[in-house]
């Protein structure tokens, strides 16, 4: 059903911490589960929504990101009542084109939400992954007459040390916010997504930034919770969250994929996570391959071992090779008695014959684009 | 108005297949799945992509539904243009008359308005029921190097089987001399594939023809190539050599399954600059569960193996249960496989339901087919080439 919501997506999100595996590319397109890329879960569940215009703020290293999403076909985004609009950085009188954080760049496409119809606005991070369904935060958002509605998550798994936002919340109203504590003493974090009356959410932005903000959660949101001027209202997201914000969180976000439960929560059968499509034939297993609790991608070639893995599209594991938890991405070559152990081998990489590499479990190691070792 | 084409391509996908046995029933043979994430029609729409050929028509009369939403706006053969694209036709009343296609000939004539639309020099002639990988751009350039009305694309078969096959007997220089539809004693073992390049004018004016002769069967084979031979018509034969089958029968279809699991398979899927596209079902990757085992099989995205997979094909959705093992055959998309349940030989359609510990098929003898959307009750079993569906 047409919902009256637009959607935004802002992938500006640091990066420092997801270290190789961001040096190309924006983490909103990092490669997950086998063949999807982050934004693909936000994207996907926007449009379950009954989303049907998407705006993507861009800001570095976007190319992978805009050669995925391309014209938006794939996620049913290219009609003429829908679509998919890319934000990219650029300069302006106002602008330098890079956005200092979301507030700037909501702030820079002040167009784009003034051009929607829509009477009303999600907005989402895009390295978070978790799943809301946005007309049941509607929902909630218009009964308790709030004026903006953060989703957030009590999933301890989402909490971070030093970093993030924590919302106290008082019948489903946000009372008090803590903006990277040290150690958070509120049990609820802030996802990262929020849903606000569309007019309501530019005039907001257009005072922030004329009385000097630049930060939407710790000058704006703060200030909006103190001063009680607006209603702050505070949905809970259910299910298990996921924040990809380190090589450690984006390991284990994959890992847990290879558990039922988390897979039935991301992929329903009423609710397909559509990604870029490759036409690669079904994944072909030939010979003395042995796969235990793996998710194994259309494409691959298996005649070796797989354990407590992730292999995406096109991955090619020879005769004798082992592959041990690890996340092997698109068109990686795992050659004769290779041996790969905790380990993320990014696109394209090639393990030469007999090669051991073998990480301890608790810090994986990332293997760059392209690499022969 | 619509641009002049040089070639369209029109595909006969309305045969029933009633050789496919239950496999048929609910839909026309084109939507049969293959190979786990294809279905048979994605082989001539794949080939007519990749041949650029933008502008298909789809010969359609029997159970469409599926075929239809299937073939949807042609988006995945990048067949969804402006100018041009893929076209469902069925048949449809034409003032005062208005007919079922009676033959292949006949489907086409009904459509002459369509393809006229499009004025092209050239006509390809195609059907739903072949898996093969052809380029139809090199088999056009030979039609026009050769000068011909007709070019009929044909294949070496052993000869102790060429006379199951219209054959097409030539001289050196590859024109057509003499068509003997199922001669006792062949005379060559050029059997034709079904697959026609026609001067445009020239398939209008022996279809107007054929159509006005009440004892013409409608059939290209039967009637239209033997009526062009007659007339001393330039008719050219093109050697296609590669994998191709005829997927018309249970074992045929089966087989051809089978084929794929050999190392190398003889059809390259692989091939990324043939890539055969299908209908995109928006499946994770496939899940294998610590207690399952996969070996010498081709598994889609969206399965969960928790059983034993051995020398299968598995299309996509498909869940196979701890215990449950799958052996020599081919599962369709969403079925599901109960625990213990045991599939040998056998073909497990759409959406079927196999029981825990049922028997399906057995280690020799025909294959055994459960039909789409069936249920088999638990500790059922189904005996080798037995047929179970509604």
């Amino acid at each position: 059903m047409k919902q009256d919501i637009v959607g935004l997506i802002y992938t500006g999100e640091r990066v420092d911490e997801l270290q190789e595996l961001t040096r190309y590319r924006a983490p909103a397109a990092l490669p997950m589960v086998g063949r999807y890329r982050l934004i693909d879960f936000i994207l996907s569940s926007m449009i379950h929504s009954g989303i049907k215009n998407i705006g993507i703020i861009m800001q570095k290293n976007y190319h992978s990101l805009m050669d995925h999403l391309g014209s938006g076909r794939e996620w049913n985004l290219h009609g003429k009542r829908s679509g998919l609009t890319i934000l990219p950085p650029y300069m302006s009188r106002e602008n330098v084109g890079l956005y200092d954080g979301l507030l700037d760049a909501l702030h820079t496409n002040i167009g784009f939400m003034r051009r929607s119809v829509e009477r009303n606005i999600a907005v989402s991070d895009s390295n978070v992954l978790y799943q809301a369904d946005f007309r049941d935060v509607l929902r909630q958002h218009l009964d308790t007459k709030a004026d903006l509605t953060l989703v957030y998550t009590k999933d301890r798994n989402a909490r971070r040390n030093g970093r993030g936002r924590y919302l106290l919340v008082e019948d489903r109203q946000v009372t008090r916010i803590e903006y990277d504590p040290t150690i958070p003493h509120f049990e609820n974090t802030y996802v990262g997504a929020f849903v606000a009356r569309r007019e309501l959410l530019i005039d907001m932005v257009d005072r922030a930034v004329a009385a000097g903000q630049h930060h939407f959660a710790r000058d704006m949101l703060s200030q909006m919770v103190a001063e009680r001027v607006y209603r702050v209202g505070a949905y809970e997201c259910p299910g298990r969250v996921w924040v990809v914000d380190s090589v450690q969180s984006y390991f284990q976000a994959n890992m847990d994929f290879l558990n039922d439960a988390f897979r039935a929560q991301a992929f329903r059968d009423d609710q397909p996570v559509w990604t870029k499509l490759r036409d690669e034939m079904p994944a072909r297993y030939i010979g003395d391959s042995k796969v235990s609790n793996a998710l194994v991608a259309d494409g691959c070639l298996i005649e070796g071992t797989v354990e407590n893995s992730i292999l995406f599209r096109g991955v090619v594991v020879k005769p004798g090779a082992v592959i041990r938890n690890s996340i092997v991405m698109q068109d990686a070559v795992i050659s004769r008695g290779a041996e790969v152990e905790n380990c993320i081998l990014d696109k394209e990489t090639t393990l030469r014959e007999n090669v051991r590499l073998i990480a301890p479990r608790a810090y994986p190691i990332v293997v760059a684009k392209g690499l022969t070792i | 108005m619509t641009q002049k084409k040089n070639c369209v391509a029109m595909l006969l996908a309305g045969g029933q297949g009633s050789r496919l046995g239950i496999l048929t029933r609910h839909v026309a043979k084109p939507a049969v799945p293959y190979g786990g994430k294809y279905r048979i029609i994605d082989f001539p729409l794949s080939n007519c992509a990749n041949s650029g050929i933008d502008t298909v028509g789809v010969l359609t009369q029997y159970k469409p539904l599926e075929l239809n939403s299937y073939i949807g706006s042609g988006a995945p053969w990048d067949l969804d243009i402006s100018n041009g694209g893929v076209f469902v036709l069925p048949p449809y009343s034409k003032g005062e008359e208005g007919e079922w296609y009676k033959g292949t000939a006949n489907a086409i004539y009904q459509n002459l308005s369509f393809i006229s639309q499009y004025n092209p020099d050239y006509v390809l002639i195609l059907s739903g029921d072949h898996i093969y990988k052809c380029d139809y751009a090199e088999m056009l350039s030979h039609h026009v190097s050769r000068g011909a009305a007709l070019t009929v694309a044909v294949r070496q078969v052993p000869w102790e089987e060429a006379s199951r096959f219209g054959l097409m007997n030539t001289d050196a220089d590859g024109i057509i001399t003499e068509f003997e539809e199922k001669p006792r004693n062949p005379k060559s073992n050029n059997a034709s594939m079904g697959v026609y390049v026609f001067t445009w004018d020239k398939l209008r004016q022996y279809l107007e023809s054929d159509e006005k002769n009440p004892k013409s069967s409608n059939d290209f084979g039967k009637n239209v190539i033997p009526a062009m031979l007659a007339a001393g018509e330039r008719l050219a034969a093109y050697r296609f050599e590669g994998y191709w089958k005829d997927v018309g029968t249970i074992e045929s279809l089966w087989a051809a399954n089978m084929d794929l699991l050999m190392t190398p398979p003889p059809i390259d899927l692989h091939d990324r600059k043939w890539r055969i596209y299908a209908r995109n079902v928006g499946e994770p990757p496939h899940y294998a569960a610590p207690q399952g085992e996969i070996r010498d099989s081709l598994v889609t995205e969206g399965c969960e193996v928790f059983g034993r997979v051995v020398h299968s094909v598995l299309s996509a959705d498909v869940h196979i249960a701890t215990g449950a093992q799958v052996v020599d055959s081919v599962v369709m998309p969403h079925a599901v496989i109960g625990k213990g349940a045991v599939i040998r030989r056998a073909i497990v359609a759409e959406n079927a339901v196999i029981g825990e510990g049922a028997l399906i098929g057995e280690e020799t003898g025909d294959i055994a087919v459960v039909g789409s959307n069936t249920v088999v009750p638990a500790g059922a079993s189904l005996k080798a080439g037995q047929q179970l569906g509604e």
